[in-house]
This record gives structure tokens, sequence and C-alpha cells, in this order.
């Protein structure tokens, strides 16, 4: 290399990178499987985009999963796992409830329901830093005790009986005009666009994926790695509330047996949505139209008469292992292979082990 | 009664000594070797020829295409055009395991031995003797054998150890018992001494040295041209993935001639500046910091403004521990002063605040991010600070404030969109020079800020040294290359286990000076 060329450097205009790309594909993905059901099923529009029928009226069965999606992606886009956010939402629908048969107005009931959840992530978090714990244990320690919880308080029935406007507000309501709205629609999209404008532009989100990426190099960057680590656990948490509002408000009654799925489904449309399950890779609105591509999977095959077990287990795992797949097939063109991550990630020298404990140090820490 | 035999069987094959010998000496050869990652060139009709009986070097600055050169003749990137030719025979669709079979092995730049085995497992893996029953190991035979083995390459450890227990030098001679366990007698060496001190390096080069008595084939790469020179029969320059140069007689080669060769031109000899800073303000002052696991104790030192202070000591001496604790990565007793107010309750974002800056040692680990953008990269320490519009980042105002640090330090990159890891080791420190001149330090210290990276790179970095410490901010540079030391600084503090033993300053500090000072002998009382 010449003299001339060391002295000289270009910022090109940006290229589609992977995860650019992936993006693409996702959208391709959604827009093939809505052509596949508009020709395929005469049902699937409904009577068109004017009635409640319309493709948009599915979002009552999955748009609360997709809440709980942009939740936990804070905290895997961290290198951290929340595996108590199907709990938590089962939690918070029984303590609103409860909060409200005992005779709180619903609206504060709430609200007060969301920010205790925020405080129970909260509590998660320290214990995960401050303990250096694995969050895969202490998070699934936190479900089952929430679930306890939330299985005790409720008693032999489910508490149910919310005002009308509950319902329609954060359940089955839409906005009437050319196109019906649904309410969950309504309050999804506004958690999306903060999701997508929190990681991607700000200061905050630029720490979140800089501790994701390497945790290491981040504390020596002078990021408050713990911090970091703890707020997304609190972001979770609350996201996770607020679909358990809508799930009650949904059904009409607060319901804890739906925890399991919602976890499941949650983490496949993060990494289908192409957020690196070890950390910091990956795009927001990715994950966005990856809780769609699922989302009106189930419904669309249930409706052209696929068997009930393949549209909703088999069809949706299928989908996510050919696209960890490919996944893995591109990264290790790039030269990042699967088994160099984990090494990174649990293996000798890794943010996990004992040597790490620098990174950790005092003053790193969240408080 | 077969139990027996088979036993004993294991165990001489095992046991015996007769690696190298097995295998008629080695002439390997790689002819017009053409090799690509992505489009960009590794090598380009590369060819180079190792004897048996020589050490043969590979040099060149960082991508030159030595690395690349000596993992396709071990197998492990399948070469795009080009011959590899062992004795006569031509390799095809060579992998680690089959070169192995041939006798070549690569001991790489990092050690790859599986840490929580034992040293005895990591010697044998592939090749574990069977034992009596199905499935079973024949622990006696490995361990008795294993001796021959350790005392070959001059390894004194306890097989049941866990290699995560062995230091970096000795699990780089628990690679080359590797390699003679498994019968190999081509040995590669790639940059193995960065990571050692120079006595741990002089230890790897004796054994080379009975390796090459013994008519091994060996392949070496290094940075250090001072042991390159010294220890190579011949030596081959790579430079923009080409063979460039071949230098026979490396005994009549000089270290200018070599750098020449390397970066392609002329370069200039660099000269010690001369400057009073005696009567400068202390920005930094350390009173009897110690470290709770006594990796440190009493250490008590100030810097100037404007000075270059060098903290000389081997690997492990407690030098990076102690730049750590005072940026906050580490607890430490004792007071740290800055622009004389003192700075408790350390934290590495609190010192950047302060505009106390530390570049980490580890760059792989403890620097960059690997997968991301160089911009990001850049800015990561700068963070609290990115320019905002309204609530939100605004992001080509952030690709400006990198661009122009990135001019200041040289980066040289295709852009500052692609991921980190794209760029070169000299590309990656540029980088990182970068991210820290952002913070606008008052006092700034370096952490082997040259290491693994290429000679350009080096000067450049050299240049930004100059040039800050110039305009009035403390450097406090931590390095074993005791030539940069020498060069660079305004006076050199000594520590030696853990302990500061001595201190240098102006035209006393010379390369003698500083190799007694670092293993604690032939100090000048410090007053």
């Amino acid at each position: 290399m010449s003299v001339v060329a060391e002295t000289q450097h270009v910022v090109r205009r940006r290229r589609f990178d992977t995860d650019d790309r992936w993006m693409i594909s996702l959208v391709v993905l959604l827009v093939a499987e809505l052509l596949y059901f508009n020709f395929g099923i005469s049902t699937f529009w409904g009577g068109g985009w004017g009635t409640s029928y319309s493709f948009l009226g599915y979002g009552e069965s999955f748009l609360f999963t997709s809440m709980i999606a942009l939740g936990v992606m804070f905290v895997i886009f961290t290198g951290d796992i929340d595996l108590s956010v199907g709990y938590m939402a089962a939690f918070a629908g029984i303590m609103m409830a409860e909060f409200h048969i005992g005779g709180m107005n619903i609206w504060i009931a709430t609200v007060l329901s969301i920010a205790l959840c925020a405080v129970i992530g909260l509590i998660q978090g320290l214990v995960i830093t401050y303990f250096k714990l694995e969050s895969l244990l202490v998070t699934l320690a936190g479900g089952f005790i929430l679930n306890s919880a939330a299985v005790a308080w409720e008693g032999p029935v489910p508490p149910y009986g919310f005002p009308h406007s509950y319902d329609s507000a954060l359940g089955s309501g839409d906005i009437s005009g050319t196109i019906q709205i649904p309410n969950q629609l309504i309050v999804f999209a506004v958690l999306a666009v903060i999701a997508t404008l929190v990681v991607h532009r700000t200061r905050f989100g630029r720490q979140l994926v800089l501790v994701g990426h390497n945790r290491q190099a981040a504390a020596y960057a002078g990021v408050r790695v713990s911090a970091t680590r703890v707020k997304a656990f609190v972001l979770s948490a609350t996201f996770s509330a607020v679909a358990g509002m809508c799930i009650a408000a949904n059904y009409g009654t607060a319901r804890d047996d739906l925890a399991p799925t919602l976890l499941l489904t949650a983490i496949t449309c993060v990494v289908l949505g192409g957020v690196d399950i070890f950390g910091g890779g990956g795009r927001v609105p990715g994950v966005i139209i990856a809780t769609f591509v699922m989302g009106w999977l189930a419904p669309g095959l249930l409706q052209d008469n696929v068997n009930d077990t393949w549209a909703t287990l088999i069809a949706p795992g299928t989908l996510l292992l050919a696209a960890l797949t490919i996944k893995g097939i591109v990264d290790r063109r790039q030269g990042v292979s699967f088994r160099a991550k984990t090494l990174a990630r649990f293996g000798p020298g890794s943010p996990t082990s004992a040597h790490a404990d620098a990174g950790d140090a005092p003053g790193t820490g969240a408080t | 009664m077969s139990v027996i035999v088979k036993r004993a069987r294991a165990a001489a094959a095992l046991a015996s000594d007769r690696t190298a010998e097995e295998y008629a000496p080695a002439r390997y050869e790689a002819r017009t070797i053409t090799k690509s990652f992505g489009g960009a060139n590794a090598l380009t009709g590369a060819s180079v020829t190792i004897e048996p009986g020589e050490i043969h070097t590979l040099v060149g600055e960082n991508g030159a295409g030595k690395s690349t050169m000596l993992k396709v003749m071990a197998g492990i990137h399948p070469q795009d055009s080009g011959d590899l030719v062992l004795n006569g025979t031509h390799l095809r669709g060579l992998t680690p395991r089959t070169a192995i079979g041939h006798g070549i092995y690569l001991v790489p730049q990092e050690p790859s031995l599986m840490l929580t085995l034992s040293a005895l497992e990591n010697l044998f893996v592939g090749i574990i003797p069977r034992g009596s029953m199905a499935f079973s190991v024949d622990w006696k035979a490995m361990e008795s054998s294993a001796g021959a083995y350790f005392q070959q390459v001059g390894l004194h450890i306890d097989p049941w150890a866990p290699a995560s227990q062995l230091s970096i030098a000795e699990q780089q001679l628990l690679e080359c018992a590797r390699a003679l366990a498994h019968r190999c007698n081509v040995i590669f060496f790639d940059e193995p001494t960065s990571p050692l001190t120079a006595r741990e390096a002089d230890v790897l080069f004796e054994l080379m040295r009975r390796l090459r008595e013994r008519n091994f084939t060996i392949a070496f790469i290094s940075h250090r041209l001072e042991e390159v020179l010294a220890i190579s029969d011949r030596i081959t320059v790579l430079r923009d993935s080409r063979v460039v140069a071949h230098f026979d007689n490396p005994k009549q080669t000089s270290h200018r001639q070599l750098v020449e060769a390397m970066v392609g031109h002329e370069i200039a000899v660099r000269q010690r500046r001369q400057r009073d800073l005696s009567g400068a303000e202390a920005v930094l002052e350390l009173k009897d910091l110690g470290a709770p696991d006594g990796a440190f104790a009493d250490i008590s030192f100030m810097a100037r403004r404007g000075e270059v202070l060098g903290l000389a000591g081997l690997v492990g001496s407690g030098r990076t521990e102690t730049a750590e604790s005072v940026f906050g990565m580490r607890r430490a007793s004792g007071t740290v002063l800055l622009a004389g107010k003192p700075y408790a309750h350390r934290s590495p974002s609190s010192s950047i605040e302060s505009g106390l800056i530390y570049l980490p040692e580890d760059r792989g680990h403890n620097g960059v991010f690997a997968n991301v953008e160089v911009v990001r990269n850049i800015t990561a320490a700068f963070v609290p600070h990115l320019p905002k519009r309204g609530q939100l980042l605004h992001p080509r105002a952030e690709v400006e404030v990198a661009e122009k640090a990135a001019r200041r330090t040289r980066v040289v990159a295709p852009s500052l969109d692609v991921p980190m890891k794209a760029l070169s080791g000299g590309n990656q420190q540029r980088a990182m020079f970068a991210r820290w001149l952002l913070a606008e330090p008052k006092v700034a210290i370096f952490d082997e800020p040259t290491r693994g990276v290429d000679v350009g790179a080096k000067v450049d970095i050299y240049g930004i040294i100059d040039t800050i410490s110039d305009s009035g901010v403390a450097v406090v540079m931590i390095s074993s290359e005791l030539e940069e030391l020498v060069l660079l600084c305004d006076r050199v503090l000594a520590i030696y286990e853990g302990r500061i033993v001595g201190e240098v300053t102006g035209d006393e500090i010379t390369l003698e000076r500083l190799g007694a000072m670092v293993v604690g002998g032939g100090a000048s009382e410090r007053d």
C-alpha cells in the first residue's frame, strides 16, 4: 500500500449489509405469505378490507405476543435472556384484575400493575448483575415464582369481569373507518416505534447494542455495563406487563395458562427477526416484521384447513429452523461461526466467565 | 494375555522417540498460491520453499499474507489455486487432519488447546490410545509416554493440570509437544512470540534450534525483527499478498533492509526527542496504590503535563493491573490525584469524563467490537456526547465526528461502515486511537499500543503520541518493546513483581539499562 493510500480514506454510502438483507428477506416472506393466503383461501381477507374480519383482525390472536417479543428483544440485544416474560404477562393481568376486583379504578390498577412489574424486572436484573448469575437461570426461577404467585393469588377461578370499555380499549375493539384498525394494533404500533427509536436512535440503545457485542470492550469504553443490562430487564418486564393487560382485556379474564406459549413464540419472533441470540446484532424492524410473519402463519394455515398441530407448532418451528440454518450459513460466509460465538459467550475468557469480573468492577455497576 | 500385549504395544508406540526420523526429511513447497477472502486477495501467486533443517521466517506488515500462507500450507484454508508439494508429492484437498497425517503441524497464534482438559489429554487428542475395554482409555500408556514429549520441548508441568492453568508460554510448548506426539516434522509457528516475555521467547527459540538440529522443517512468523534476524536461516518478505523479497543470509541483513522490503519504500530513522519537562505540573499522581490480590503494591509516581512516561515491565509484572486500577476497572487501595484533586470511586465512565483514558492491552477482547461498524467503534467511548437532533441521535453528524477522528489517526478503510474485523490490526489500532482522542484526554494511558501492528501503523502511533504530548497530554506508555520506550519516553519507570524498582530520565534511558531494570536488577535507586 502506497503512502498516498495510507493518508486517505473514504466513507462511501452504506451498502446493504447482512441485517438489511435479512429484513428484505423477511418482507418478501411476509408478502409471499399474504399472497398465498389471499389466493389460496377465500375467507382470509374476510369480507374485504372494510370488515372486522379483515386480516388485520387476526391481530387479536398474536399482537400481545408481538409486544412481549419487543420486550424480550431488549434483553437479547444485551446478550442475556429473559425466560420470565410469559409469566410476567400472566402475573400482570392477574394483579390488575385482583386490584380491580378489590375496588380500584381499572386504569389505575393497570398503571400500577405495569409499574410493579417493572420493579420485578428491576429486581431480576439487579440479582443477575450484582451476584453475577446467569440470566437464563435467574429468569427461569423468576418465572416459576411469578407463576406460583399468580396461581395462588387468583384462587380456583381466574378473575374476570372488566368494564366493557376496558375490554374494548385494549382487547377486541377497533377504530372504524375505511379500514378497521384494531386498538391492539395501535398499542403495538406505539410500542414498536418506541422500541425502534430507543434501540437505534438513543444513547442508551447504542450502549445496549455495544454491551451485546462485547461486554468487556463496552466496559473499557466507559459503558455502564450492569446498569445497561438492568435497564433491559426493566423494559422487558414493562412490555410484558402491557401485553398482559391486552391479554386480560382480549379474553375478558386474566389467564395464567398462556405463559409458556407466549415465551417461546416471543423468542422465536426475536430470533426470526434477525436479532443475534448471543447479543448485539440485529434490527428492531426485523423483529416487528417477524412477529407478523409468525402471527399470520397460524390463523392462515388454520383457515387453509391445515391440521391444528401443524399450523400452531410444526410450521413455526420449521420456519425458525430454516431461518436459523440460512442465517448460520450467511454468518459462516462472513467468518462468524456459531461455535466461535458460543465460545466467545460461554468459553474461557468470555464475559460470563470468572476472568471477566473486571468488566463489572466498582463503578461500572448499576448503583 | 492379549490385553497386556495391546497395552505394551500402545505404550511402545507412544513412547518411541522416532518422531521426525519416522519421516524422510521434508522439503515443503508452496507454488504460486493464490487465495482470496470475499474478494480481497490474501495471497497472489506466492511461492515459498521450506527446506529440512532450516528455520524459515515469513515477515511482512499486517495483512501481507504471512499467516494465510502458513494456514494454507497447514490445510486450514484451501487455496484457490497453486500447488502444495511435499517431497515431490502433490498434496490435494489438504485439511488440518490430513496435514497432520503428512507430518505438518501449525502452532497457531492463540494456542488452541481445550482449556478444561488436562495437559495429557491435550497432548494426545486425536490419537488417544484405547484401553483394554471398549470405549476405555489407556491412561497409563498416555502418562508413561507423555514425559518424553514434555522433556523434548522442555516443559515441566503436571500432566494432569488443566490446560487453563498453564501460562501462554507453556501452552505454546504444549502445542509443540502435541506436534511431536502426532509425529509431525514440519512445524509452523504463527507469531508465537508476541505474547511472550523475552525470557520465554528465548526458551521457545532454544526449542526451535534443537528441532532444527534434528532436521525438522520449521517456518516462523514474527513482527520482532531483531529476533527474526537472530534465529532465521532464511527470510521471505511478503507485501500486499505477494512475495517481494528473499534474504538467504540473515546474518548479513540489516534491520533497515528488512523494514524497507516490508513497507516498500525507504523509512526515516526516528530520533529521540530531548525535552526538559521537570517544571511542568503533575496531572496524574499515584500514592501507595496497592492491589487487594497483591498484584502490585506501594506504587507511587506522577506524570507531568506533556510528558511521555514509560512503564517498563515484564508481562505479569503488575503494570497493566496498576493502569486498570487508575482507570477504574479494578479495585485498589491508595490514592490517585487527577490534576491535583483526589479521585476516589474510580470507574471507566467517570475517568473518561474527567479526561483520563486507557487503551487496553488486549485489543481483540477488550478494545474492538469486531462485528460493529468502524464508525461506532470510534464513537464507542463518546456515546454520552454523541450529537443529537431533538431527543434522537443524529447518525450523519456522528459519521462526521468519527470521520474527523479517523483522519487524525490515518485510519485506512474501504469505508467507515464496514465492520471492524474487516480492518487489519494496524488500522484497528488506529481506529482505537481515534476513539480515545475523541475523549479529549488530559491523561492518556496506552497499554502496549503497538502490539500486533505493522511498521506503518507503528510510525503513525508514535506520531500521535508525539503530537498529543506536545499539546499537553500526559502520556503513560506501557510497553514490552523496550526500543520504543527508549525512542518515545521522557522518563521511564520499571515495574518488577508489582513494585517500582527504578526510574531513568532523558539520556539515561537506554536499552541495556531498561533490560536490566525490568528483570529486577541493575536499577538506579529512585530518589
